[in-house]
């Protein structure tokens, strides 16, 4: 990938925590934005790549915003599914039903989830490990269900259409490049707020809690508080991206936003494939996973049924096997190993 | 009251359905400390299996379980030894490679069959008996006698035997039980195997129910990990109670309350008993504790 040197210096910096300057910070931000956005560049007249990218951009923006509750506050939710309907729910139903513009309706989206999300994970942050995992999976379910139940809220599984009427009030583009530059602006928003997160108090915190949560309690940190603060924010930001997927694809039903291949899960694929715990790792990974999905379905789609999928399949197990620590750790690893050739030469 | 017995049979019978799928996850899970999502899958396999035994060798659904169990005991060794002790002490990479093997299990059997619904015949499956009102097929009374008996060779295979004691002892604590010679890494191969193994006797009996497609697994998967949590970790007798509380709670909620909500239910009391009582009704207070930091 191309980001990958100011990959590295942001990842290290944040993992280690010794944080570049500010300037430092924002030089490299705006060049990652920069480089993000070449392929856009290039490839905006080219309809499939277009909508590559534009899936690429949004899911990675997702997998930044599941990361900063499961990478770094070490929190393995697998229920971000319920958020990002939460988002593509609440916009479409206050678009369709009130004509209220999307624009406006991220911010009751991101407070709905916000708060959605610290009530149903307070009880689970007893929870450890798998057993937060798993706990956070059954609310995804539970909530499939009463989606497909409620129908006056969320027309059940006929789902919620929203009729075509562009303009960038309704956030609904004639030129489908406006989507791309859509996404890439909630990437740029979820990246940015991952940075400055992890150079806040908050940030070091769920750092703190991720390592040890007895030591971070008897360092006076409220471990609880933290967690709930960091839910809060990265459901906020999963539901902007689900309001932002409702507006793109205009028709929303429980399957699909519940799907946890699509959705629930993917999220956490995509930050474990590009390294969790890091800035650029999510985005990495979405940068792999979501291009080389689309390019193998276009490509063998036709032949064999299964086929494209069997070969994603087998990457992500070797990805997983070969990669532990993510392509980020590919290249930290690579990066130190080039380091020490150079001292010794 | 003739409702209400009718609903308690069909809660218990599937109930044992749960139960067998929950049976082999509970030792992958309870044990190795593996969310294996692709027990699902397993089972999924042990329903093809039988397909092809019938397809191939022409055995009865029943029959084939001779074939399909060991075959099924040797995927798990082998899923095991390559792709999850690699893994070991990285539990999020685990989860991650057996989403991985989800997708491609699944895909592989799609792209062999080309979609195709395939249901397997089973001369005797098919009858019903009539206990009283109730009319009950011998297919579903066939898993619940297999559940039953599963749970207590299962009970008495870690009771008695030496592989089970040490499979008992690394759930304890791992740490003693490599200090006591215990060879831990074979154990959690051979443990993985029992597990897929149960998980494709699930699938033989399952196939005469259900017409067979590559993403059936997906159906039980959940209910599967709801009836472990429930029943406590390592726990025989908590599966066993746990699928037939997740069944009869099924059966009750569908009935009584609204059938498209009766999932909603269940999943709710699994997180109420989750968080209540993280070790389950069944398990060893304290089995929960362990995090995905510790087991390094």
């Amino acid at each position: 990938m191309d980001a990958t040197s100011a990959a590295y210096v942001e990842t290290r910096a944040a993992r280690a925590g010794g944080i570049p300057r500010v300037q430092r910070a924002a030089a490299l931000y705006l060049g990652g934005l920069v480089l993000a956005f070449v392929p856009l560049a290039v490839l905006s007249n080219d309809a499939f790549w277009l909508t590559v990218l534009t899936y690429t951009y949004l899911f990675a923006g997702l997998a930044v915003a599941w990361n900063i509750l499961a990478g770094f506050g070490g929190q393995f939710s697998l229920g971000h599914g319920v958020f990002f309907a939460i988002g593509a729910y609440v916009t479409a139903t206050l678009f369709v039903d009130h004509g209220l513009s999307p624009w406006v309706s991220l911010v009751p989206s991101a407070l709905a989830s916000a708060i959605v999300g610290a009530l149903i994970f307070l009880p689970t942050f007893r929870l450890k490990g798998s057993f937060f995992a798993i706990a956070t999976l059954a609310f995804n379910e539970v909530a499939l269900v009463l989606a497909n139940y409620a129908e006056s809220l969320t027309g059940g599984p006929r789902g919620i259409q929203v009729p075509f009427r562009a303009g960038f009030a309704n956030m609904i583009f004639a030129d489908s490049r406006g989507y791309a530059i859509l996404m890439l602006g909630f990437m740029a928003l979820a990246v940015g707020v991952s940075v400055v997160l992890m150079r806040t108090r908050l940030g070091y915190y769920l750092l703190a809690v991720r390592e040890n949560e007895d030591a971070a309690r008897a360092a006076g940190i409220s471990v609880v508080q933290v967690k709930l603060r960091a839910t809060a924010l990265s459901a906020a930001l999963t539901a902007v991206g689900g309001a932002l997927f409702a507006m793109y694809v205009r028709t929303i039903d429980p399957p699909t936003l519940f799907s946890l291949p699509d959705v629930g899960v993917k999220f956490a694929l995509l930050a474990l494939i590009g390294g969790m715990g890091t800035i650029v790792g999510p985005v990495l990974g979405a940068f792999l996973i979501v291009p080389l999905e689309s390019y193998l379905r276009a490509l063998l789609g036709g032949s064999l049924p299964g086929l494209h999928l069997i070969i994603l399949g087998v990457v992500m197990l070797l990805a997983a096997l070969f990669m532990r620590r993510g392509i980020t750790g590919v290249i930290d690893a690579a990066l130190v190993r080039w380091r020490h050739r150079r001292r010794h030469v | 009251m003739d409702a209400l017995l009718h609903v308690l049979v069909i809660g218990v019978l599937l109930g044992g359905i749960y139960g067998l799928v929950a049976l082999g996850l509970n030792l992958i899970f309870g044990v190795i400390r593996i969310v294996n999502f692709a027990h699902g899958e397993l089972v999924m396999l042990g329903m093809y299996g039988a397909y092809l035994a019938y397809s191939l060798l022409g055995l009865d659904a029943y029959v084939s379980i001779l074939v399909v169990v060991p075959a099924l005991f040797v995927v798990g060794l082998v899923v095991y030894r390559l792709v999850l002790q690699p893994l070991h002490g990285e539990s999020s990479m685990q989860i991650f490679a057996t989403f991985a093997l989800v997708i491609i299990f699944q895909n592989v059997v799609l792209a062999v069959t080309r979609g195709e619904g395939y249901s397997v015949p089973s001369r005797i499956a098919g009858h019903t008996l009539e206990l009283g009102d109730v009319r009950v097929t011998v297919s579903r009374l066939a898993i619940l006698a297999a559940v039953t008996l599963a749970a207590v060779g299962l009970h008495l295979f870690l009771q008695r035997t030496m592989v089970g004691k040490s499979i008992r002892a690394v759930t304890q604590d791992r740490q003693a039980a490599r200090l006591m010679g215990i060879n831990v890494e074979r154990t959690f191969m051979i443990t993985f195997g029992v597990g897929s193994a149960l998980a494709g006797l699930a699938g033989v009996l399952l196939a005469p129910i259900y017409t067979l497609s590559p993403g059936i697994g997906g159906n039980f998967i959940l209910a599967a990990f709801a009836v472990v949590v429930l029943g406590g970790l390592g726990s025989v007798a908590g599966a066993y109670a746990g699928g037939m509380i997740v069944g009869i709670v099924e059966a009750f909620a569908g009935y009584y309350i609204d059938p498209e909500l009766k999932q909603a239910i269940w999943f709710l009391i699994f997180l109420a008993v989750l968080i209540v009582r993280p070790s389950g009704l069944f398990g060893q207070p304290g089995a929960e504790e362990i995090g995905f930091r510790e087991q390094e």
